[in-house]
């Protein structure tokens, strides 16, 4: 059982994502770092999809109410437990009345979104078969909403028995992902691609875009050179996903993330792969982005990769914990 | 029969001699006890518990762990072990210090590998 | 408005989805067949939804093929197969006020139409609009039927929160938040009505098939 400390620091429930709602215009929500999440989550011996808490904005600061194991990964964000340090994309046990504060993530390499996933996950109902929060809407994860002060969620269990005190190397350093020093992303283009003008296209490709204060988990607003199609296009509504590349008549990109539509009219430039959404959900505000270029097979392949980090990571960590528990 | 102080001067001679830090003699009438138990600081010798590679600073920050001579509580982590994607901590058994580390950063240990000279209070 | 492709269009959202574009003139009857593909198409194993949009077809992936040729194939045969599904469902009518603070973009679609607000409010709730698609938020509906003179594009800028019951313009399209949010249409005007409800089943208050009529309540 946790309370929150802080207010506005913009918290929510989120687990892997809403699936099977698009029919009733309700987007899949779920964590900016899936990746993140589902490492979290393996750590304590979740189910891999269990609720964690995604906090955006920083310091933060809750306290346990009761015994708790827990991991936090994501940012670093020079973490205390009772003003003990605690290193990043580890778990740990909580005892009643301990205070996690989380600080403010520092450095080149800094990250934006720290998951902290609790024992048996964060204990909200679950709405259209997923406990993310569905902000539009107002339904899913704590009272559809964003976590204030006072708010106090429980856990499915307290962890007992449960070997903490162990880690991962973050998966920015496992699968690392630059071009020119800049942080990148797959891209795949989208059906009006070609309909934009090919010095724009070039343009996509070859510079770093850089993401505006306006951007959060319904998109990124990005500045840059402006996007020119070759013909004004007014398209009939279609449905999109979370990654897909917009080009309002500005011609300023947004790409959009999680809490996105489910449907638009705009024009689609392309689509970051689903296995590079965690990277971009983890690109800070004034950071710059690079894009590259990826055919089907290889974002497949992309998506295989992450896949067998985490299959990697379960192992590892079974084989740890089960160690651990017979004494060896 | 009790020992003189003569006697006992004679023992602490003989004992400033050697390389003996504490020395008890037990006799039916008395213990005499020479030194302090704790005058040296122990040095302990924190080894690999599994093959893997040896870290002496968590892979997201510049600085060690536990820089050499820096006074740590127990259970800190004073150093990692990585095996694949996982990261195990090598901890400090009591409250003391890192006096040396014995395995490279970055190099590969096996089971039992001495990593770090740990320097009790 | 571009000109409709003469056959049909398969492109990638990423290794998320499939989108198939239907040729040919956007009527009810081109939008039935899309809803005769979607209830095919979702019974495919490695399809987990099939979702309608405007004279197009979203199919989400369970996991993405290694190769789409096969599937694409096999959606090309279903939609030259597909007849049109008719659904008689149920007819809804909305109160709207037109203009005033509830529609704010009224002028900019007198000023790219040259219509007046009258005109405006009288051929946008003149029709009975199918339900052709649900989709942008929990309960929206796209609705066809919108008279192609009330055309206008989406905006520049998209606003940043529009409230739930706005009566929308976007390109050649109408419809009604559920819910407050973000919007790149031209507001009109306002009504009530509770569009989405997680907790019944279904959520959604209206599906494709149903009907809405706008009611005038009063033009500001």
């Amino acid at each position: 059982m946790i309370e929150i400390l802080s207010n506005a620091a913009l918290a929510t429930v989120q687990d892997l994502g809403r699936s099977g709602s698009l029919r009733w215009g309700v987007g899949t929500a779920g964590a900016m770092d899936d990746l993140a999440l589902a490492a979290g989550n393996l750590m304590l011996g979740n189910a891999v999809g269990a609720a964690g808490i995604e906090i955006p904005v920083f310091p933060f600061k809750l306290r346990f109410g009761a015994d708790c194991a827990f991991a936090l990964t994501g940012a670093d964000c020079d973490a205390r437990l009772d003003e003990r340090p605690l290193l990043p994309w580890w778990t740990h046990r909580a005892r009643a009345g301990e205070v996690l504060a989380l600080g403010v993530p520092k450095g080149p390499m800094r990250a934006s979104r720290a998951l902290l996933c609790l024992s048996g996950g964060v204990d909200v109902p679950e709405v259209l078969g997923s406990r993310s929060t569905q902000l539009r809407g107002a339904f899913g994860g704590f009272d559809g909403r964003a976590l204030k002060r006072g708010d106090v969620l429980r856990c499915g269990h307290d962890g007992h028995g449960r070997p903490t005190g162990f880690g991962l190397v973050p998966p920015a350093l496992a699968m690392p992902l630059q071009r020119d020093g800049i942080a990148a992303v797959r891209v795949l283009p989208a059906a009006e691609y070609l309909a934009f003008e090919p010095a724009s296209r070039e343009a996509f490709w070859n510079r770093a875009w850089k993401i505006t204060a306006q951007s959060d988990r319904y998109g990124y607003r990005l500045d840059g050179e402006a996007l020119r199609p070759i013909a004004p296009m007014e398209l009939l509504s279609h449905g999109i996903v979370p990654g897909v590349i917009q080009v309002p008549h500005s011609g300023q990109p947004i790409v959009q993330m999680r809490d996105a539509q489910p449907s638009g009219g705009y024009p689609k430039f392309g689509t970051v792969i689903e296995a590079d959404l965690w990277r971009l959900g983890q690109a800070p505000i004034g950071s710059r982005i690079r894009f590259i270029e990826t055919t089907w097979a290889q974002a497949v392949a992309a998506r295989d990769e992450a896949r067998q980090w985490l299959a990697k990571v379960e192992r590892m960590v079974a084989l740890h914990c089960g160690a651990r528990s017979s004494g060896r | 029969m009790k020992k003189t102080d003569a006697q006992r001067e004679d023992i602490a001679r003989w004992l400033a001699g050697t390389d003996i830090g504490y020395f008890e003699l037990h006799t039916p009438f008395e213990t005499l006890r020479f030194g302090a138990p704790e005058a040296r600081p122990a040095a302990t010798t924190l080894r690999a518990g599994s093959v893997g590679v040896f870290r002496h600073a968590h892979p997201l920050h510049a600085a060690a762990l536990a820089p050499i001579g820096e006074p740590v509580p127990a259970g800190r982590a004073v150093g990692l072990l990585q095996i694949g994607p996982l990261l195990l901590p090598v901890i400090a058994p009591v409250a003391g210090r890192v006096a040396r580390r014995l395995a490279d950063d970055g190099a590969t240990v096996g089971f039992g590998a001495p990593l770090i000279e740990f320097q009790t209070n | 408005m571009n000109a409709p492709p003469a056959t049909p269009a398969f492109s990638l959202l990423g290794t998320t989805a499939l989108l198939f574009e239907a040729p040919g003139a956007f009527d009810l009857e081109a939008q039935q067949r899309i809803w005769a593909l979607a209830k095919e198409a979702e019974a495919w194993p490695e399809i987990r939804e099939a979702v309608p949009g405007m004279k197009n077809l979203m199919l989400t992936f369970v996991e993405p093929p290694q190769t789409l040729d096969a599937l694409q194939a096999r959606l090309m045969a279903a939609w030259e197969a597909a007849r049109p599904l008719a659904r008689r469902g149920r007819v809804v009518e909305l109160p709207v006020v037109y203009g005033g603070a509830g529609g704010p973009h009224m002028a900019d679609v007198v000023a790219h139409t040259g219509l007046s607000v009258e005109r405006i409010v009288e051929l946008h709730s003149a029709p009975l609009y199918p339900v052709y698609a649900l989709g942008s938020h929990p309960g929206y509906c796209y609705l066809g039927g919108m008279d192609p003179r009330l055309a206008t594009p989406r905006r520049q800028v998209p606003v940043m929160s529009i409230p739930g019951g706005a009566v929308s313009i976007g390109g050649a399209q109408t419809g009604v938040s559920a819910s407050a949010g973000p919007s790149g249409w031209n507001t009109i005007g306002s009504t009530t009505m509770s569009f989405f409800d997680p907790a019944a089943d279904p959520p959604a208050a209206l599906q494709p098939g149903d009907m809405i009529r706008f009611r005038v309540e009063e033009v500001l």
